[in-house]
């Protein structure tokens, strides 16, 4: 296998890292609505903690895909 | 495969690399700087009841005070909430994030497509969340904000604290770069009417969601450092 077939391998990996925030906001985002059923007029609060929970979660997917990016385009450049 | 740079672009002024972000910076803060002027100079007189430009202006530094409100809660010490001392300071590098972004819809590079401009305005937030945190609290208070909720976790609470600068620097250049990157793809592909639709989310769109970000981080975690 060639280097740069290693590499592009390396950088699909990055599906992994958005499949487990996929994951997650599913998780948050189902509670926050069942909150949201209960208690309707809390919605400010929950609508901000999950807010705030979705910036940490987008995080973790930007790093991946920050990888993969530097993986194609630095590491793939050299290749 | 589309020219994609991962570096900060080089810009020379004689024999000195300044980069090009610097000079885009330096343009946009210009910019607001005119327009700031342009402002203080239309509302001459500060009218105890506000109508026009000033209500206009009023409307937005009202909103980001009751956003920071909103995130930090009312006074903790009277005269000494932690809104109140933040939110110019946030509201402030909230402004430049947008501005230094939305260049991009103007054809020119945006600069926080540089590690090195983002750093900086994570330092920047890093500094804002701890004199304002050290300002309700004292230094006393900002220490003991580390043992909640025992002592044991006090280093792994200083490893977060410390961290914070380089984690808002990754994500605001990651996004920006992931959205150029994008669209550069996008457009090696599929040069017309598609990129079109994307391109408003990407230059509009995706900027305010990333200024909001810039903007209620810090914030967050200053309500860490002084609840």
């Amino acid at each position: 296998m060639s280097v740069l077939g290693l590499i592009a391998i390396g950088a699909g990996m990055y599906g992994l890292a958005a499949c487990g925030v996929g994951i997650g906001m599913g998780i948050s985002t189902a509670h926050a609505v069942d909150a949201l059923a209960r208690q309707p007029e809390a919605s400010g609060k929950i609508s901000s903690a999950l807010m705030i929970g979705m910036i940490m979660m987008e995080t973790v997917a930007i790093y991946g895909l920050l990888v993969s990016i530097l993986l194609i385009f630095v590491l793939g450049g050299r290749a | 495969m589309p020219d994609v740079s991962i570096m900060p672009e080089p810009f020379r002024i004689g024999a000195v690399n300044v980069g090009q972000s610097v000079i885009i910076a330096w343009l946009i803060i210009a910019v607001l700087i005119i327009l700031m002027l342009i402002a203080r100079i239309k509302i001459r007189k500060f009218s105890g009841a506000p109508k026009g430009f000033q209500a206009f202006c009023e409307l937005i530094v009202g909103g980001m005070r009751d956003f920071a409100k909103g995130q930090l809660g009312e006074a903790h010490v009277p005269e000494r909430s932690a809104a109140d001392i933040a939110a110019p300071a946030v509201f402030t590098l909230m402004v430049y994030v947008f501005a230094t972004t939305i260049v991009e819809l103007f054809g020119l590079p945006p600069a926080t497509d540089d590690i090195n401009c983002t750093l900086a305005l994570g330092l920047c937030a890093f500094i804002t969340v701890n004199v304002t945190a050290i300002r309700v609290r004292g230094i006393k208070g900002r220490a003991k904000a580390w043992t909640r909720p025992v002592t044991g976790v006090a280093p792994i609470r200083i490893l977060t604290d410390c961290i914070t600068p380089f984690s808002m620097a990754i994500r605001l250049f990651a996004n920006v770069l992931a959205g150029g990157v994008i669209m550069k793809l996008l457009y090696a592909v599929v040069p017309v009417l598609i990129p079109a639709a994307l391109g408003a989310y990407f230059n509009v769109l995706h900027v305010g969601i990333q200024t909001f970000v810039f903007g209620l981080l810090p914030l967050m975690y200053i309500g860490e450092a002084v609840e």
